[in-house]
């Protein structure tokens, strides 16, 4: 029953798009039957289109990910705690530069990097940079003055502080910003992939629709969206695991 | 993406600058800090200018800011600037409203009268909401064509679930304790839901409606360079087209400015419309 409850209303909801294309009370030319798009991953993936195309997105979603990660929590680090000074000096070009479209910025990068895997990893990197510098900066500074104070009184250095104290009380703002960043990255590489890629998850949404192929546009839809529920999850439950997230709850399915 | 119960920043969201002012000397303190951002974007924007000439960027690929302003100059003096800016702002206003009209209300509606249905259809409204809109574009013109239509409904769909579900998520955690409190003392149900729970949402309505906005600006871009003749993202879709640099940065810029704007702008009249809200430092 606490199934039913809780996914009930996605089953409606499916069951209802189902319905009303084999029907015909919507164009199932425009909106194909739910099993069919099923039908059309599952046939894609034994021809190993599919595979190709997720293959290709995932690694570029998370290497951007992964960088803007290994940069950003430094970095905002680094702004929160030891150079909070320099922070108010830089606060408003980094403000302008995390204000700059990720879309607009394509076309710059195209000038630079080409139009192979470079600008679209940079996109994401760009993309996820500033929610996870940003998010970590935030939990750096607001950090429990007196948590400090306590370490600074048993004999913590400064670099000791960072690890010991600073770190650990900002993780959970930190997990929030990777996670955010995370979202945003599947998001973002979607975009790139349709304004210049000849593989992907977005080039095949895109190139299904100009050859009308629909079912296999709506195939890489349903596939974004899952691979974009799974990521969120996946890094929920990492999150539950190894950082403190007492205020947090996962929003996807599952609460509430 | 709707990310309910993250604190911290967006892109475009706010930052939170701590100010130190226990000191006598606050005011000079607060002062100079104010201004030691400009000094950060002067010197940014230096930079920028004399990169080129020092040999340190390509000037072709990175124009000096002197020249890009030169080109900004040109498109305001015969007016053009306007009239991409005007035809941007006309569909991010159109688009936003028509999402804030549908979704507050409903939000409202849905959230405070039927609790239960709520429950029921939240993960359903969270999986929308997660949906990369951008994979909805080619749906979006197999539906309503290459025009305005196309534009304001990608528009209004990607700021309508960051705004609804926020709507909802604040109807829905409103402190217990308050309504409790408010019905300990003899208030009715439209009193509580008038003067209780509508200005305990509210500050997460607002985070949603500034998510929305956020939103709405990126989508507006991506849907003026799929198919557009005027606006911001056509005028840096054109110019990269036409391999005309300076003006890239124009529209880029431009862009960049007019979100600032707009988030400033929203900051205010939250500022305005929740002074009863204390200024809650995020933790």
């Amino acid at each position: 029953m606490g199934f039913l409850r809780k996914y009930g209303c996605i089953i409606i909801f499916l069951s209802l798009w189902e319905l009303l294309s084999r029907t015909g009370i919507i164009n199932p030319i425009f909106f194909p039957p739910f099993t069919v798009v099923l039908a059309t991953i599952y046939k894609m993936t034994l021809t190993g289109e599919m595979v190709i195309h997720v293959r290709l997105s995932l690694m570029r979603a998370l290497v951007g990910f992964f960088l803007a990660t290994l940069m950003g929590v430094p970095l905002g680090l680094m702004l929160g705690t030891w150079f909070k000074s320099f922070y108010k000096f830089t606060e408003l070009p980094l403000e302008v530069l995390s204000q700059i479209n990720p879309f607009l910025l394509f076309h710059i990068l195209i000038l630079f990097m080409g139009i192979g895997e470079a600008p679209k990893i940079t996109i994401v990197f760009w993309t996820c940079l500033w929610p996870i510098t940003f998010s970590t900066m935030n939990g750096a500074s607001s950090v429990n003055k007196n948590l400090i104070k306590a370490g600074r009184a048993f004999g913590l250095g400064s670099f000791g502080l960072l690890t010991k104290i600073v770190l650990p009380a900002a993780s959970p703002l930190i997990f929030a910003g990777l996670r955010l960043g995370l979202g945003y990255s599947m998001f973002m590489l979607v975009a790139a992939e349709m304004m210049g890629a000849s593989s992907g998850l977005g080039f095949l949404t895109l190139n299904s629709q100009e050859s009308f192929q629909l079912n296999k546009m709506y195939a890489a839809v349903v596939v974004i969206a899952f691979l974009g529920l799974l990521l969120d999850f996946i890094i929920y439950m990492i999150g539950r695991k190894y950082f403190l997230l007492a205020n947090e709850g996962y929003v996807t399915v599952g609460e509430n | 993406m709707a990310e309910i119960g993250t604190v911290g920043p967006t892109i475009g969201g706010a930052l939170t600058p701590q100010i130190g002012s226990n000191k006598a000397d606050a005011a000079v303190l607060s002062f100079n800090q104010r201004v030691m951002s400009w000094y950060g974007i002067i010197a940014f924007l230096l930079l920028w200018q004399i990169a080129p000439y020092l040999g340190l960027t390509d000037g072709r690929f990175i124009p000096p800011l002197s020249e890009i302003v030169a080109d900004a100059g040109k498109l305001i003096a015969n007016g053009e600037f306007f009239v991409h800016v005007a035809s941007s702002c006309q569909r991010v206003l159109i688009g936003l409203f028509l999402a804030v009209v549908a979704a507050i209300p409903f939000g409202i509606l849905l959230s405070g009268f039927f609790p239960r249905l709520t429950r029921f259809l939240n993960p359903l409204l969270i999986i929308l909401g997660n949906i990369n809109p951008f994979a909805l574009f080619p749906l979006f013109i197999l539906l309503f064509g290459v025009g305005e239509m196309a534009k304001l409904a990608i528009i209004f769909w990607s700021s309508l679930f960051p705004i609804l579900n926020f709507t909802i998520y604040g109807v829905m955690h409103v402190d217990p304790i308050l309504i409790k409190a408010a019905r300990s003392m003899g208030a009715g149900k439209a009193n509580i839901f008038w003067k209780v729970v509508i200005p305990a949402a509210l500050p997460s309505i607002f985070t949603g409606f500034k998510m929305g906005a956020t939103v709405a600006f990126l989508f507006l871009i991506a849907a003026e360079m799929l198919s557009a003749n005027a606006g911001l993202g056509y005028l840096v879709h054109n110019a990269s087209l036409n391999n005309y640099i300076p003006r890239i940065y124009v529209g880029v810029l431009g862009i960049a400015i007019l979100g600032m704007g707009f988030t400033m702008l929203i900051n205010q009249v939250e500022k305005l419309l929740l002074s009863y809200k204390d200024e809650v430092k995020v933790t």
